[in-house]
């Protein structure tokens, strides 16, 4: 394999820059709401372009970029590891994040003004690219951590009454995952004597029996799944997602969820890929939520709640290709993920738009119902992100659900297809009476909608982006199953990561 | 060149999309009218249908060859082994000219009935957009590219359908009609990638030459009831049909576009499409020819009960469609003969019929065949077209619709057919062939000749323009039955051949001498006239469609997500049980050990005495913790625990571990007494109340929920006991380099500042942010909630601390602390200690201050300890010191020793190097956290009061 030529400080880029923005901003810039959220959107930018160098790079040079932080050769030191899976999952969250800056800035809640609210956001952009660029499973714990305390404080100063509420359960809930992560920590090294993941997944291989592997393997399950938000441990879920404040929900039901996916990919494929009774049960908590997600945000009679209701139909769209394990189903499913990870936090953007014109700010169907006749504009994004969401083409959503369609048939698992078939057909029916509800009812209702509201940048820009993906899909079809080919052969990745120790 | 040919009908659809969208803007629209622009798009259209039509007939054309196929392909997503491929054959030659041709006269004719309405433009696009992505479908020749367009043609409808959003019958009609066929879509989509995958692409000519291979393959009944449910749904096939008349709130343009001569076709076409690759088949046969009679049947009834011009219109169009698709069903010559045909008539005829229905609506106001009735006179030209048109759609000669309707006939009598099922199609043909005739005189009589029940409805001929839109192909209609019968027979037989996949002869007349077919014609017109004049009596017998299914899905549907969302109940509790029980279930899945031999386990460590004080130290508080009654005891019993645990560590010897344990312990203990002392008592009585008293089967359940947890620790830790003594990767070599490599000759300080310095970064962030959290809870969101006014904490210790000693304590605590801490932060990597417990023992002397010397005295003479800025400071310093040392070493994070480099002496081993600025740091962010938090709890309520809710923090 070539020295990758890039310098692997490049992979640091994307966990620092937020941090160090945060950091100074929460010195100097306390006071000057303005040029805080300039920063943040400097640092983001910034943290966009490193890890879309990353992405090339690793992409030029079929190899990881590993960084060992501070010199210290892995399994010593921590180090970072930006295979294919990494980058692109960074790429992916640093750019949504950009977007969620974005719209922050352009939002009219109120405590985006306070001056804690962009270094929040800042460091909940580090602690997600950390999490999903180290290669070392005690970081990773760390950097979720960092993820969990960031979103918990940002939800608890929502402007939505229930705010609190929900982040005091999710962090309840948190805690258990991060126990279970912890405890899984201690199970690993106890019996392998080191938390480097590449270290861990060489000798798991050579001792895959070991009396305390099973146990880490369902702690890490456990944690990963709570982590995404899989049924049924997903019940701070919805909660969490619809009253946290609009550019941070976005953020949360897009790309915090995907850290679990992530997680759970890296399990799967790298940690224990000759695990047997992970599969089954991956495809079996997707199918339920599927069902779970899909019936709730059918139910449901709020906006926002409906499109979180709707991730967790979406994660399991996720959790079932991932537990397909074959090279097209992991393809599919990363392109999922991403194609997600756009439309959720341009619809829930959008849905903050018109609750933001709303007379009462509530996302409440109630109370949005006809909002949307002031705001055609957003009636457009909508209807495309609906498309999305529901798998239509031209937009990414399509190619996503085609490809995971196809791994279902080269499997051959028809169970579980006719429940996404099914769970699809929830998905269209949920976008269309929303849409219909917001953009198209009440017609009088659009009077008293307040003529200013959030600006609509961030969604065009997320939407444009998936349109973009959906209609010239083949560089993102290529480098997801590059991807899955790089993970399908853990060797790859074991070897580049520790590279060079003795 | 050809390539080029092939794609630019599509450009002009497109083209004339982006042309259409122009018409949204302002100063475009006010230089042109409606009509006029609805004109240019038809000339688009036209272009478009003038290229198919060169392909068709020109030089290197279709017709000229023996049915050939033309294509081009383009690459567009080989990952998913779809590809841009254009398809042209007879088949789609007749669709393509079907959408083109008529879309134009459909353009010109919708600019002048959307005239003066609230945004034409926006009709006018969809309907633009709605072309392009009927003639992609029509044209496409990857299996998933028709797929794509397919679904484009779903929701372009949808928007068409809802064009009036303001009407709630053209809501629901829209959602509906999204709902079904995108419902199809799913399954068709399913269909096609079984489908793909048998034949090894989805290149339509390489399934359609693998039929052999799809029709004995072990998924071919999956593949089949897949397609056809989505060829159902598009094509309104019973019993997905209810959407298409529900679909007539659509302004009439779009209905005579969509509804009649292409969309709903979509699905007929696509199973004439696949029938060399799926069709001849038993399950073929019998699943399209009965669907397609029973919705022949249904259609051809149900429109004798309407009242309305286009529901009666949408019914005979869903029985026309049920032909299309029994027709296609059948494995002869003449049945492809008389689908082709078939679709062109109808095609003509069903187009003029919606827009003169249109013309009606639009000059009287109504489309209410209750009302309507005399117009012949007022409106004779509109009559005139009505009439040719109708009576194409009766089937009677010299129209082309009698062509298709006798191919119709001919082919339920042809011999390979088995004899009782010819005879069921035969009767079912003639029943149905006479209910519509039955509707073509209604529809034309009842409109224009009969006397209104009313009063008479006023309206006159509408102007050349609108005319055009109906006049032209009822006009064909006669015209290429009269004058153009070789040419259609040619165009009809190199659709059939491709549809059929073999040659298809096809020679129309209209007399070669009586036959069965001919008797079974004139019967079925006997049939339709006395239908016809008996109509009143008719439509008061016949029961109006069932409606069953969609309402039936949507409403179980519903009644499912309401369960669901009441599964999200709210209380963190039961959420709680689930997730642990869950959780269990999937480690026990996994597997777990079995618990080890005693024996195994090492029995001879030093110190037992202080060991087992400190085990039983642990255990006697947690379990006292539990039962104890009051908050305050638990909360100290939690602080023993901690000791206890402590105790174990220091004999192990792990003194690092130990002095945080501690440290972190007794700020866990200060922390949660302050938290304590705000909730009011009787919230704390009620919550305990709630908790336990009331519901003692929950304390139970929470109880052996807690023990199972404990058991499983506690076998994991046996376990790992067991495996003792074990050889570690790591340990050796931390060992050997914490010296050479770090400076340091405290291991446990080399990992956590040099080996793992980022874990330690962001702990600390995580450490402040905590900090940053409680202070946004208690100081921001909590007044938000409306949380009531809590006791101050100072208060309540007033009397027990204001001594004067504890106030001389308090004040000499702060530089007592800063030396243990500085001494903590110069020798972390020395000795036992580190900057994080310099900074809680700083923050401890902090708590300690306010408590004894209340908040405002503690911070007004402490002024300069801002939290806030201690957090920033802290974490800027870190990352700042590791960006220097990437400066100087080429490594973020790298060792470096300041102190030596600028040869500056530094007494007693202390060394001003990175790993003493990083210590510094870790010490300020984690005083600022904690700071942070101390000082909101400790915050007397009369300065929250004065201060009033903060809008802007300033700590």
């Amino acid at each position: 394999m070539p020295e990758t030529s890039v310098n692997p400080h490049l992979a640091l880029l994307p966990i620092v820059l937020p941090l160090a923005a945060a950091a100074v901003g929460l010195l100097l810039l306390r006071h000057r709401p303005r040029a805080m959220a300039l920063l943040a959107l400097a640092a983001m930018a910034g943290g966009v372009w490193a890890s879309w160098s990353l992405v090339s790079a690793v992409n030029a040079e079929g190899a990881p970029v590993v960084l060992h932080v501070g010199g210290w050769r892995a399994p010593f030191g921590i180090n970072l590891v930006a295979d294919h899976l990494g980058a692109m999952m960074a790429l992916m969250c640093q750019s949504v994040l950009l977007a969620g800056v974005l719209y922050a800035r352009g939002c009219r809640d109120t405590c985006v003004r306070f001056p804690v609210f962009y270094p929040l956001l800042l460091t909940l952009a580090a602690g997600l690219t950390g999490a999903m660029l180290t290669g070392d499973l005690f970081n990773f714990f760390v950097f979720a951590e960092l993820v969990v305390i960031s979103g918990t404080v940002l939800t608890a100063c929502s402007d939505h009454r229930g705010g609190v509420e929900a982040a005091y359960k999710y962090f309840y809930i948190a805690l258990v995952a991060a126990m279970a992560l912890l405890l899984a920590n201690g199970c690993l090294y106890a019996e392998y004597g080191t938390l480097n993941m590449a270290d861990l997944a060489a000798r798991i291989a050579d001792r895959p029996d070991a009396p305390l592997a099973g146990v880490a393997l369902g702690l890490l399950l456990v944690s990963l799944g709570i982590k995404c938000a899989a049924v049924p441990f997903h019940f701070w879920q919805p909660d969490f997602h619809t009253t946290s404040p609009t550019a941070v929900s976005a953020m949360l039901s897009s790309v915090v969820v995907k850290l679990g996916v992530y997680g759970l990919i890296r399990v799967s494929m790298l940690l224990f890929p000759h695990a047997d009774s992970v599969s089954p049960l991956l495809v079996g908590a997707g199918v339920a939520g599927v069902a779970v997600g899909g019936l709730g945000a059918v139910g449901t009679h709020d906006l926002k709640r409906m499109l979180a209701y709707s991730t967790l139909a979406q994660i399991g769209f996720m959790l079932v290709a991932v537990g397909w394990k074959s090279g097209p189903a992991i393809a599919a499913a990363l392109v999922f993920a991403i194609n997600h990870a756009l439309v959720k936090a341009a619809m829930l953007m959008l849905a903050g738009a018109v609750a933001s014109r709303a007379p009462v700010k509530s996302a409440s169907f109630e109370v949005v119902a006809g909002v949307g006749r002031a705001l055609p504009g957003a009636g457009v994004l909508f209807l495309l992100g609906g498309m999305a969401l529901a798998g239509l083409p031209p937009m990414n959503g399509f190619v996503s659900k085609l490809g995971v369609f196809r791994a279902g048939v080269d499997q051959a698992a028809w169970l579980a297809l006719g429940a996404l078939a099914v769970g699809s057909l929830c998905t269209f029916v949920y976008v269309a009476r929303s849409f219909q509800r917001v953009w198209w009812e009440s017609p009088e209702a659009a009077v008293h909608a307040k003529p200013y509201g959030d600006s609509l940048a961030a969604p065009l820009l997320l939407i444009t982006a998936s349109l973009a993906l959906g209609v010239a899909p083949q560089p993102l079809l290529s480098f997801a199953s590059d991807t899955a080919a790089w993970l399908a052969d853990p060797a790859v990745y074991i070897d580049a990561s520790l590279k060079g120790t003795p | 060149m050809q390539n080029v040919s092939l794609v630019s009908s599509l450009l002009f659809c497109v083209i004339g999309a982006a042309w259409a969208g122009l018409y949204a803007w302002g100063p475009v629209r006010r230089f042109a009218s409606v009509q006029a622009w609805g004109w240019t798009l038809a000339v688009w259209s036209a272009c478009a249908a003038g290229v198919l039509a060169y392909l068709g007939w020109g030089p290197a054309g279709l017709m000229q060859g023996d049915g050939s196929v033309l294509r081009a392909s383009w690459p567009w997503a080989p990952g998913l082994g779809m590809a841009f491929t254009i398809h042209l054959d007879g088949l789609s030659l007749l669709m393509g000219l079907l959408v083109t041709g008529i879309g134009a006269l459909v353009f010109g004719y919708a600019g002048h009935y959307m005239a003066g309405k609230d945004g034409a433009w926006r009709f006018m696009l969809y309907l633009a957009l709605f072309q392009v992505s009927m003639l992609g479908l029509v044209l496409a020749g990857d299996l998933l590219m028709l797929f794509v367009f397919w679904e484009l043609t779903t929701v372009t409808s949808y928007l068409l359908i809802a064009y009036d959003t303001r009407d709630a019958a053209a809501r629901r009609g829209a959602f509906k009609a999204m709902v079904v066929t995108a419902g199809g879509g799913v399954a068709l989509l399913l269909g096609f990638i079984v489908l793909s995958t048998i034949a090894g692409s989805s290149d339509l000519a390489t399934v359609l030459g693998a039929g052999d291979a799809v029709r004995g393959h072990g998924l071919y009944g999956a593949a089949l009831a897949l397609v056809a449910v989505g060829a159902f749904t598009k094509s309104a096939q019973v019993p997905f049909y209810s959407w298409l008349p529900d679909g007539m709130t659509a302004p009439t343009p779009a209905s005579a576009y969509l509804h009649s001569a292409t969309m709903v076709k979509a699905g007929v076409y696509l199973l004439a499409r696949l029938n060399p690759a799926m069709g001849s088949t038993e399950p073929w046969f019998y699943l399209l020819t009965g669907v397609g009679m029973a919705t022949m049947l249904l259609g051809a009834v149900i429109g004798l009960r309407a009242t309305d011009l286009k529901a009666l219109l949408a019914a005979s169009t869903i029985s026309q469609l049920g032909v299309f698709t029994m027709l296609a069903g059948q494995d002869t010559p003449g049945a492809y003969k008389a689908l082709a045909v078939g679709l062109l008539a109808h095609g003509l005829y069903k187009s003029a019929l919606f827009m003169v229905a249109g013309i009606v609506d639009h000059e009287t106001g109504t489309r209410d065949l209750r009302r309507l009735g005399g117009l012949a006179r007022a409106m004779p030209s509109t009559l005139a077209v009505g009439t040719v048109a109708g009576l194409s759609m009766a089937g009677l000669p010299p129209l082309f619709g009698y062509l298709a309707k006798d191919a119709l006939i001919a082919s339920t009598t042809h011999p390979s057919l088995p004899t009782p099922v010819a005879w069921v199609l035969a009767a079912a043909v003639v029943v149905s062939g006479a209910c519509i005739a039955a509707q073509a005189g209604i529809l034309v009589w009842d409109t224009f000749i009969a006397r209104p029940r009313g009063p008479a409805p006023h309206g006159h001929d509408p102007s050349w323009g609108m005319l055009l839109g109906p006049g032209i192909p009822a006009v064909l209609s006669v015209a290429v039955a009269v004058l153009a019968l070789p040419a259609a027979s040619q165009f009809a037989s190199a659709a059939a051949s491709a549809a059929y996949g073999a040659p298809v002869g096809v020679s129309l007349t209209f007399w070669k001498g009586l036959d069965v077919n001919k008797a079974l014609g004139l019967l079925a017109m006997i049939a339709g006239l006395g239908v016809f004049v008996g109509r009143r009596v008719v439509s008061r017998v016949i029961p109006s469609g069932p409606e069953v299914l969609l309402p039936g899905v949507l409403g179980a549907m519903d009644g499912a997500a309401r369960r669901m969302v009441r599964v999200q109940s709210g209380f963190l509790h039961t959420y709680l049980v689930v997730i642990l029980l869950s959780g269990a279930a999937v480690v026990a899945w996994q597997g777990l050990p079995s618990p080890p031999a005693l024996a195994s386990l090492r029995w001879d460590e030093p110190w037992p005495a202080l060991r087992i004080s400190g085990c039983v130290l642990a255990a006697a508080a947690a379990l006292a913790m539990v039962f104890m009654k009051k908050d305050i005891h638990a909360i100290l019993a939690l602080g023993a625990t901690g000791l206890g645990v402590s105790l174990l560590f220091l004999v192990q010897p792990a003194p690092d571990v130990a002095l945080v344990m501690i440290v972190a312990d007794v700020l866990t203990i200060v922390i949660l007494i302050l938290a304590l002392q705000r909730i009011p008592a009787v919230c704390r009585r009620e919550a305990d109340r709630l908790d336990y008293v009331e519901s003692r089967s929950a304390y139970r359940r929470d109880g052996m929920i807690a023990v199972a947890a404990g058991l499983l620790f506690g076998l994991v830790a046996l376990v790992v006991l067991a495996g003792r003594p074990r050889e570690s990767v790591t340990a050796e070599w931390f060992a050997r380099y914490a010296k050479v490599g770090a400076g340091a000759t405290d291991v446990v300080g080399a990992i956590l500042i040099d080996f793992r310095a980022l874990d330690t970064l962001i702990e600390i962030a995580v450490f402040a942010l905590a900090g940053v959290g409680v202070y946004t809870l208690m100081r921001y969101a909590s007044p938000a909630a409306g949380d009531a006014d809590t006791p101050s904490p100072g208060e309540a210790t007033a009397d027990l601390l204001h001594t004067e000693l504890v106030r001389l304590l308090a004040k000499g605590i702060l530089p007592l602390s800063i030396t243990v801490a500085a001494t903590h932060v110069i020798y972390g990597h020395a000795q036992p200690g580190d900057g994080f417990t310099a900074g809680v023992i700083l923050t401890l002397a902090v708590a300690f201050r306010h408590v004894a010397l209340g908040y405002e005295r503690s911070r007004r003479s402490k002024a300069w300890m801002r939290p806030m800025p201690l957090v920033a400071i802290g974490l800027s310093l870190a990352i700042g010191s590791a960006a220097a040392s990437y400066i100087r070493t080429g490594s973020f994070f790298g060792h470096v020793n300041y102190g030596d480099l600028i040869g500056l002496p530094l007494p007693m081993d202390a060394a001003l190097s990175s790993s003493f600025i990083f210590e510094l740091s870790i010490a300020l962010a984690v005083l600022g956290g904690g700071t942070l938090v101390i000082d909101t709890l400790s915050r007397p309520r009369d300065s929250i009061a004065a201060e009033g809710r903060p809008t802007t923090w300033n700590s």
